[in-house]
């Protein structure tokens, strides 16, 4: 049916197109040009001043830099701990939402609020349940369950404070995926479920068989946006950490938002971004890529 | 029903259509002004000659607009916009302030992306370490060659605060508020354990151990930055930089620098500090004292009203900081008020300026807690708060941080370096060595 | 019920009650505190019902302040940013996810490109451009602006749900002459209200919650919008958080509201309908 004249699919498909892709090239796509411009100059803010063009320099210097990779560790950790915890939470929560339940709207609102709490008043509270000495967490550790017999100064090396932060972020993103997970949910035909509840096969057999093949598209989905979100975590590290104590803690998007505008070396800024871009814009092809391979024919 | 839904996307499309136009449809606001005029002179308002064009005396309207970091509902805001702008307005008709309040947490990052896009205010309160920088990207205007009366403006303030506006041969603002670090304890734990507050650094090393047994921290704060630590280096005769800020080997890496620094080491290690301090400064430490936690803290005047709603009954023994070899040498901070240079109304912003410091509307901001930069009135603050007493006797050997562009880079280095050692092998010699040879780099390459 | 039907139910009810805990402990602690007058110290959540409570601050807030302006624009811009970003995505993501067309390759690497690019290393370019579209200080500034921002993330969501919808439903459409705009309007879009809802969520919240943008472009206290008024609360040396938290949950209601009117979209069946034709 495609083979009668590649016209036809062309112009409907352009007049879809086009609308959104005008706001998205003017808003996105032209911006990041100017912004991949600045990283190649050591750029001066002050308006009509020099900046003289550098090249490479500023890549160079943050491949030198070794705070820079270690936010990047940091950033990667964040990523790999978030993510799968976010979706695992995320699927099960929708998965139990999912049926005709009392209070099902109620739940999926609560179970929403994390994400929209501004993640300015989420910081100031986990830092808070996370505070050296007496805060709660250390509280119930020792007072209470006696698990550790002093507590911890969460926030100030970099593992107990990674900890802390990576709680933040999961605690903040499984409402997120649970609600794409409920939509996603809905397309799966009530048939697929009768038919293989007749043939016999229980709870657990109907959810590995029927219902995540279903919802694998998603599932990629949801796992490239969380792993681009995680990577790109700001908001909760600046006001728990600050990336410290001693640049310990630093995430990509701390680190250059530091050069830029504290420091007022944007190009320097830039140059980081465009690598963490690099990087993600890397994981997230490898990740459609390979879900693509290994889908099967499926529902499609 | 295959009908309707060409009619629903219809619908849509004209909601859309009217809700943007609904946004659009509003004018620019009145900043866009072109003309350039005369002041009407007023009485008490020397007259300015300016070097653009002068038309006719005939008042034409302008607006300045006024960046600021009042929150909402405070009591600053009430002062600025129910009293001073209005009595401005009335001194200096044809003039209207529109002051825009800006979350302070975010100023800085508004101001930078406003220099970038060439679309700054005629006048902003800015944080006093601001100044020098944006002084050196060339978006301030010189106020001491702006104001003929500048001199005399400058002589009413005080040294420190005036300072702060200093960039290579001319000041580029005039101090607007200023404040200080002083110590601050709870004078029933000293009582408890039956010592005094430490006037001096070495007293402090000698009653730390007796209030770490009583479990009781002896001093707290909340970050290893300049704020928290030059009171410490100056008061024991170091220093960070030199007097030409273009070194810092031979300041901070001096034996009295180490010393300064090493005192609070000590405390550290021995447990008279909390943990907070390698922290990175999120942490309040206020109400640690008022409930006997820790036995003093450095804080500013604000401490009053920060432990006046929960411990009405708890009252702060203020004394100055502790002093060392180089005495008694405490940390100043502030606002400066400015003028930018794309300003197209400098002539009415440097009026506005100089209203700001006049000995009326200081007072008017003294009444709500922002303490005046005008040493005439260290008296009549004391009327309006005694507690002010011992930040005003502070201020008059209180020094700035370094006034030099360079500032955020070495006080971030700074905090690295000290969080390091403190965290880490506590070899405060070799940090403070470290950091010498680091700032002078940062130096020389701005 | 049958008693593994009753197990799962007691295990599935005290999962949820879990999960909803632990989700909204802080929401619980942001009431509570936004109900005491002058907590300029953060209260120990232990402690916080001690003293007295009382509705002083949600006074201020609503009365007192100029929050039910901020308010009100943040909701003319979020209910345009909204319809417009979903309608444009939608649109996007039916082209994307149905045809071929020349470039279709590049569009797609592009979106997936700037969803990796940190949005803050945009913000003085995109300031520039805006000030060179004469958009700044506007409210349509912000409009313009956030669909542009939040449109890759919510046409690569929407581009997911549409390909999961099977092409043997479009090509009976065709085979009945159907144009491109009637399968979008009768086929596609009814099968995928849910991703449509979900869509409306995330745009709705995208920029009812933005605070750098509208920060950085509006000086005019008039188009002040919600998040920016919430941050003034806050002074420099402290914060009332009985206020600041008055004025958070005030600013929460209607993203809830809208949370609640859409997700009651994500109702099974629509797909089974179709596939019974």
């Amino acid at each position: 049916m495609r083979r009668r004249g590649k016209s036809r699919w062309r112009t409907p498909a352009y007049a879809f197109v086009l609308p959104g892709l005008v706001v998205f090239t003017m808003v996105m796509v032209y911006p990041t040009v100017r912004a991949l411009f600045i990283s190649l100059h050591e750029w001066n803010i002050a308006p009509g001043a020099e900046s003289p063009f550098v090249g490479l320099a500023n890549y160079v210097k943050a491949v030198k830099d070794p705070v820079f990779w270690r936010s990047f560790q940091n950033g990667g950790i964040y990523m790999l701990v978030t993510v799968p915890l976010q979706i695992a939470l995320g699927l099960v929560a929708a998965l139990l939402l999912d049926a005709k339940l009392r209070g099902r709207t109620i739940f999926r609102t609560l179970i929403y609020i994390p994400v929209i709490t501004s993640w300015v008043i989420s910081s100031l509270l986990f830092r808070y349940l996370f505070g050296a000495g007496s805060g709660p967490i250390n509280a119930f550790l020792v007072d209470v369950t006696g698990v550790i017999s002093e507590p911890i100064a969460w926030l100030g090396s970099r593992w107990t404070a990674l900890v802390a932060i990576c709680a933040l972020g999961v605690w903040k993103g499984v409402g997120w995926a649970m609600l794409i997970f409920l939509a996603a949910l809905q397309a799966v035909p009530v048939e697929l479920h009768e038919a293989a509840a007749v043939d016999g096969a229980g709870g657990w057999q109907r959810l590995r068989n029927v219902t995540l093949p279903s919802i694998r598209r998603t599932l990629t989905f949801v796992t490239v946006l969380s792993i681009i979100g995680g990577f790109n975590v700001f908001i909760s590290v600046y006001l728990m950490t600050g990336g410290g104590p001693a640049d310990q803690t630093q995430v990509p998007i701390t680190y250059l938002y530091r050069q830029a505008f504290s420091f007022l070396d944007f190009g320097y800024g830039s140059a980081i971004s465009f690598m963490l871009t690099v990087l993600v814009f890397g994981v997230a092809t490898a990740q459609l890529w390979l879900s693509n391979r290994t889908e099967s024919e499926g529902p499609a | 029903m295959r009908r309707s839904t060409t009619w629903r996307s219809l619908a849509v499309a004209a909601a859309l259509l009217l809700a943007l136009g609904a946004c659009s449809g509003e004018s620019d606001t009145g900043t866009e002004e072109t003309t350039t005029s005369t002041q009407a002179a007023t009485d008490e308002q020397p007259t300015t000659t300016t070097s653009t064009t002068t038309t006719a005396a005939a008042v034409e309207e302008q607006t300045i607009e006024f960046w600021h970091a009042f929150n909402a509902e405070s009591s600053e805001v009430q002062v600025l916009e129910d009293q001073l702008i209005p009595q401005f307005e009335a001194e200096h008709p044809g003039v209207t302030v529109k002051a825009v309040s800006v979350p302070y947490g975010d100023l800085r990052q508004k101001l930078v992306t406003a220099v970038a896009g060439d679309q700054l205010p005629d006048v902003v309160r800015a944080d006093i370490i601001w100044v020098p920088e944006f002084a050196s990207l060339g978006v301030l205007e010189p106020l001491s060659e702006l104001m003929p009366d500048f001199e005399q403006l400058a002589a009413a303030v005080y040294p420190g605060p005036l300072e702060t506006n200093h960039w290579q041969d001319a000041y580029y603002g005039l101090p607007l508020s200023t404040n200080t670090r002083v110590y601050l304890s709870n004078p029933d734990v000293y009582a408890n354990a039956g010592v005094d507050i430490p006037a001096t650094q070495d007293d402090l090393r000698a009653i730390a151990p007796t209030l770490v047994d009583a479990g009781i921290a002896a001093f707290a704060d909340n970050d290893l930055s300049g704020w928290n630590v030059l009171p410490w280096i100056w008061s024991a005769g170091g220093d960070i930089v030199d007097e030409a800020i273009t070194t810092a080997s031979g300041s901070i890496n001096s034996p009295e620098s180490i010393a300064g620094v090493s005192l609070l080491y000590d405390l550290y290690t021995m447990g008279a500090i909390p943990e907070m301090i390698v922290q990175g400064g999120m942490d309040p430490y206020e109400e640690g004292v008022a409930t006997g936690q820790y036995a003093s803290m450095m804080n500013g005047p604000w401490a009053y009203s920060i432990l006046a709603g929960d411990y009405p009954d708890f009252e702060l023994a203020p004394s100055l900081t502790p002093a060392g070899d180089g005495g008694s040498v405490s940390v100043v901070g502030g606002e400066d008020i400015v003028v930018t240079a794309s300003s197209e109304h400098k002539e009415a912003a440097a009026d506005f300026v100089r209203f700001m410091v006049s000995p009326e509307a200081q007072r008017a901001l003294a009444e709500i807690g922002q303490m005046s930069v005008l040493s005439e009135l260290g008296d009549a603050m004391v009327e309006i708060q005694p507690y002010y007493q011992t930040f005003v006797d502070q201020l008059a050997t209180a020094r700035p941080r370094p006034p030099t562009p360079a500032w955020p880079e070495i006080d971030q280095a700074l905090k690295t370096r000290l969080q390091e050692a403190f965290v880490g092998d506590g070899d405060i010699e070799q940090a403070l060595n470290d950091l010498a040879q680091e700032i002078d780099q940062i130096l020389a390459d701005s | 019920m049958t008693p593994h039907d009753q197990s799962t139910h007691w295990v599935r009810s005290f999962l949820l009650v879990l999960f909803a805990g632990v989700s909204i402990i802080p929401l619980v602690y942001m009431v509570l505190v936004s109900l005491k007058e002058n907590a300029y110290l953060i209260p120990n959540p232990l402690k916080v019902l001690q003293g007295g409570l009382s509705l002083d601050n949600y006074a201020t807030v609503w009365l007192d302040s100029e929050f039910p302006h901020y308010f009100l624009n943040s909701l003319v811009v979020a209910v345009a940013t909204t319809a417009a970003t979903v309608w444009l995505a939608s649109m996007t993501a039916y082209g994307l996810a149905r045809f071929d067309f020349p470039g279709k390759r590049l569009i797609e690497g592009l979106i997936l490109l700037e969803l990796a690019v940190p949005a803050i290393v945009l913000l003085i370019p995109q300031f520039l451009l805006a000030k060179d579209l004469h958009l700044l200080d506007k409210r349509l500034g912000l409009v313009f602006f956030y669909v542009g921002v939040n449109f890759a993330f919510i046409t690569f969501l929407m581009i997911g749900f549409f390909r999961g919808v099977p092409r043997a439903l479009d090509d009976a459409m065709m085979v009945d002459g159907a144009s491109a705009w009637r399968r979008y309007w009768q086929l596609m879009v009814p099968l995928t209200w849910p991703a449509h809802a979900t869509a409306a969520i995330f745009a709705f919240l995208g920029s009812w919650d933005e605070y750098v943008w509208a920060l950085t472009i509006i000086n005019d206290p008039s188009k002040r919008t919600l998040p920016v008024g919430v941050a003034l609360f806050s002074g420099q040396h402290q914060v009332d958080w009985g206020l600041t938290f008055a004025a958070s949950v005030v600013a929460l209601a209607p993203v809830i509201a809208v949370f609640i009117a859409f997700q009651r979209q994500f109702v099974r069946g629509v797909m089974t309908g179709a596939l019974r034709q």
